[in-house]
């Protein structure tokens, strides 16, 4: 710590008076198309403001206005921006230049993007800091190096300066990316979605360090981001964006208590970790219409009990050989879905809970072990055997924005499974599209439509509508929400719940956000390097988990926890309240609820 | 990061690339191996091929009446070219020969091949070489300038360059050059083909259309760094625009340039046969027509591996110069 205190430029700080950045009035438009509009906000040094808002609010474009990142050409910003009470706007680009980096900090979202791939690390660290005023000899520019790696806590910063960006993890990289930022002793750091593309427990430390370097150093941070719960625990204040326009701001504390726009309500609504209950009421309904029967009971490695489960994961292991050493994905993995009922399987990225679903879909052969879906056993071998198992099981990948053919129309993708299966005539073929897209909620008139002109939500949706096609039993749901936004997200759950409400679907749903898991599961695994850590209900292992590493997982769930903060699910008034799934504000899932359409009594 | 930095099977943890010599000398063997292997294939093919064509050289020039051999000369000739053996006999016979470097004799001139071609080698290595050189730099600065230069009318003209030079024929550029260069301005000598000015004025009517089709690659890869975040937060961390062009958009970019470089040498080569002809330079590429001309087997032959060979040096010398590029193809321990 103490090198980083000899090496680092002190920041240059304010009078009390000036904030660091004041925005005023703040449009941009691009061509003819405004999409930010009179927006005004300031950052104090040492004070967190969260801009939050779903894709498309503008809150990204506004932190590139402030940096001056969106190319006079293209972009025409308007109303006055000040840096330390300097208008920065009428600058030209030679006279801004020197803000750069050195004034205005920039943290970017996707860590695995945003240092160059053919360059090592202790290159690109070492040109950031020659740009630092004073760093002229090579020996200064280490040290800042050196001091800005220990400072955000990279273990060996040796071993980093020499590696490049592809032999590092995100956390890893992100902390590299923070270093950078903070190497020159900026006022202001720009932080955009930060650790959407990280892990919740990597997510939670890196979040840790930009308080602590907002607390230590005085740095004023500007946090864009589309979750609130992030927004409620790190910002001192919030403004709230909608397609450009300012729908509510003010004090962290008083946005979230009192919540005066309808948006800012709806929005705290969608959020997993403050409405635990959203899904309750579907899943009571659930519970009714599909009741449990036979032995249900958690499988033994042996492949004793649960005889009547619909997915049946006995003792399963997979070990991955390389030239030099192995890696065990997967060590003696059980677990049993009844029918009906939701499964997540939890842990960090290389856990091997994405080996485990693709064993279950015969995309990966195992050791040892055996999977079972109802009466058919999956081995990936069998090619026969799988075409038959693969009707009855399906899978909805991770990212709508590459798991659909770009050339194909939208009807065409959720016909594909049907004529590949040759399932009934052509027209009870196209009847059968129909119903899956009315059961996804999606209109009609999109069936003509090819990927590129749908939203992140509606590209799920049909990747949903496609699994269902064949009417399987089982979906394997691969992180189907973790590409979405909040909103997005909860209209996407609320399709799925609803679809298990009426047609008994069972679902393996792979996760790594607890929230979500714990408003959408019954039973649970968490994994770990490949084992079975910790399962059972999802109620008991969010009241007492026994392992640390998912009190570990558990407490980097944002919002849980954090105390004094409104709508945790400890404060009983909490907003959007508990099991209003649908609500009338969620703009995600219209007209919500309701039974599944006709047709679907349809038997082909 | 405590929990799983630790972890060797985590994604979380580091991946560890062994950049020793071994893994890329390991690399540049292997490769060598399977060009040897493309070489020896060429040759087969050609020499099959060759072999269906009717007729010989030996009957193209002696089965003339007027040149008054009888049959059994005929017959003493043919035999001393090895053409009274079955093809397959041929083959085998003319590949070992070759890979102990002894190409034969010419069928039309009964001069060795080997210095049939040696003589012609250095007129088209210095034309293609300065052609190479000057495609690349005019490739180079083409890309480099739709990055530096300010958008606007200047930048779209540069970007619509290589359009242009592609769309010129080859044969036009070199008589435009020679009408003006040599007739108009007296730059060159025509009849000394050798000069200096003379081999770049044709190396640049071989290198013009030759630079547009590296240089569209370039642009186009320079463009898509030019869009990736490492650039934007490059630049936001106060690297000036033209630092940020040069040290992270151009290595990147370089990689399917390079590839195209790779593949662009067959066309060089090619084109040095009609560019040899319109500046009347004695290289390969007049060997290689008189050869046709004359069904002249063996040296045909030998020009098709001469080819092989460099292009497979050539594609051997850019796949290690991918590895050198791009840090993520060097061999590493853990493959996932």
């Amino acid at each position: 710590m103490s090198t980083l205190e000899n090496t680092l430029p002190a920041p240059v700080r304010t009078a009390p008076e000036e904030p660091l950045l004041q925005v005023r009035d703040l449009s941009v438009a691009y061509g003819p198309t405004e999409v930010v509009h009179g927006v005004s906000f300031a950052v104090g040094a040492g004070k967190a403001l969260a801009l939050i808002g779903e894709s498309g609010s503008g809150k990204s474009t506004i932190a590139r206005a402030v940096l001056r990142l969106l190319g006079s050409r293209r972009a025409r910003v308007d109303g006055s921006i000040t840096v330390q009470g300097r208008e920065v706007t009428t600058l030209r680009d030679r006279e801004f230049l020197p803000l750069r980096g050195r004034v205005l900090g920039f943290v970017p979202q996707d860590p695995g993007s945003s240092l160059n791939p053919v360059r090592s690390i202790g290159s690109q660290a070492l040109e950031a800091a020659a740009l630092v005023p004073g760093a002229g000899r090579r020996e200064e520019q280490e040290a800042l190096v050196r001091g800005a790696f220990e400072r955000v806590g990279l273990p060996d910063p040796q071993r980093i300066i020499e590696s490049f960006p592809h032999q590092l993890s995100g956390g890893q990289l992100q902390r590299v990316l923070i270093a950078l930022a903070i190497l020159p002793g900026p006022t202001l750091l720009v932080a955009d979605e930060p650790t959407s593309a990280l892990d919740v427990t990597v997510q939670k430390q890196i979040l840790d360090l930009l308080d602590s370097l907002r607390r230590e150093l005085g740095i004023g941070i500007l946090l864009i981001t589309h979750d609130l719960s992030i927004a409620a625990q790190r910002a001192d204040e919030v403004v709230v964006l909608q397609q450009g326009r300012i729908q509510e701001a003010g004090p962290t504390s008083s946005v979230f208590t009192a919540p005066s726009a309808e948006y800012t309500r709806s929005l705290q609504a969608d959020v997993p970790g403050l409405n635990p209950d959203r899904f309750a009421d579907l899943r009571a309904e659930r519970d009714q219409k599909h009741p449990l029967t036979g032995d249900q009971r958690p499988v033994e490695p042996d492949g004793r009990q649960g005889a009547d489960a619909q997915v049946r994961v006995s003792g399963i292991s997979r070990t991955f050989r390389t030239r030099s050493r192995e890696v065990a994905a997967l060590r003696d993995v059980s677990l049993s879905i009844p029918r009906g009922r939701t499964h997540a399987l939890v842990g960090e990225s290389g856990s091997g809970k994405s080996t485990a679903a693709r064993a279950l879909l015969g995309l990966e052969t195992v050791d040892a072990g055996t999977l079972r879906v109802g009466e058919h056993e999956v081995r990936a071998q069998d090619r026969r055997a799988l075409r038959e198992v693969r009707r009855h099981l399906q899978i909805v990948h991770q990212n709508p924005f590459t798991s659909l053919d770009p050339r194909f129309a939208v009807g065409r993708i959720v016909r594909e499974p049907l004529d590949l299966y040759r399932v009934g005539t052509r027209a009870e073929r196209e009847e059968r599209t129909r119903w899956a897209l009315e059961a996804v909620r999606l209109p009609q008139e999109l069936v003509g439509r090819r990927p590129g002109a749908l939203s992140g939500g509606q590209r799920q949706r049909v990747a949903i509508a496609r699994a269902l096609a064949l009417r399987p039993k089982v979906l394997v749901l691969d992180e189907p929400t973790s590409a979405l936004d909040v909103t997005v997200q909860a209209g996407i759950l609320d399709v799925l719940a609803t679809l298990q409400r009426d047609l008994g679907l069972t679902y393996l749903f792979i996760s790594h956000d607890l929230a979500v898991v714990r408003q959408f599961a019954d039973t649970l695994s968490v994994l770990r390097r490949g084992e079975v850590v910790e399962s059972g209900e999802v109620t008991a292992i969010f009241d007492s988990p026994q392992h640390a590493y998912t009190r570990e997982l558990l407490a980097s769930v944002p919002v849980r926890g954090a105390a004094g903060v409104p709508g945790s699910p400890d404060a009983p008034d909490a907003p959007g309240s508990p099991g209003s799934p649908g609500s009338p504000g969620s703009p995600g899932s219209p007209g919500s609820t309701g039974p599944l359409p006709r047709a679907q009594e349809l038997q082909i | 990061m405590s929990t799983t930095a630790t972890l060797p099977e985590s994604t979380e943890a580091p991946r560890r690339t062994v950049r020793s010599s071994r893994g890329l000398l390991g690399a540049a063997v292997g490769r060598s191996a399977q060009a040897l292997v493309v070489i020896v294939l060429a040759y087969v093919l050609v020499f099959l091929v060759l072999a269906a064509i009717p007729g010989d050289p030996v009957s193209a020039q002696l089965d003339n009446p007027q040149a008054g051999f009888s049959d059994a000369e005929k017959a003493r000739i043919r035999s001393f070219h090895g053409l009274d053996q079955p093809v397959l006999v041929q083959l085998v016979v003319s590949l070992g020969h070759a890979v102990q470097g002894d190409l034969g004799l010419s069928m039309a001139t009964s001069q060795p091949v080997t210095q049939v071609i040696g003589a012609a080698i250095p007129s088209t290595l210095r034309l293609a070489v300065t052609a190479l050189v000057l495609a690349v730099a005019l490739a180079a600065a083409l890309g480099l300038a739709t990055r530096l230069l300010p958008e606007g009318r200047l930048n779209d003209l540069v970007r619509s360059l290589p359009t242009l030079f592609l769309s010129t024929p080859n044969f036009l550029i070199g008589l435009v050059l020679i009408q003006v260069l040599a007739v108009q301005l007296g730059l060159f000598s025509l009849v000394d083909s050798e000069g200096f000015a003379s081999t770049v004025a044709a190396a640049l009517t071989l290198a013009i259309p030759v630079s547009a089709q590296i240089a569209q690659v370039f642009i186009t890869a320079l463009d898509e760094s030019a869009g990736q975040d490492y650039a934007e937060v490059a630049l936001a961390r106060g690297l000036p625009p033209a630092q940020v062009v040069l040290r992270h958009l151009l290595r990147p970019s370089l990689l399917p340039t390079v590839t195209v470089v790779g593949l662009v040498i067959g066309e060089v080569l090619g084109g040095s046969l009609i560019t040899e002809t319109i500046f009347g330079r004695a290289g390969i590429g007049m060997v290689v027509q008189k050869a046709v001309a004359t069904q002249d087997v063996s040296v045909l032959l030998a020009a098709v591996v001469l080819s092989a060979l460099v292009f497979v040096v050539v594609n051997l010398v850019i796949d290690l110069l991918y590895l050198l590029l791009d840090p993520r193809l060097r061999p590493s321990e853990v493959s996932r």
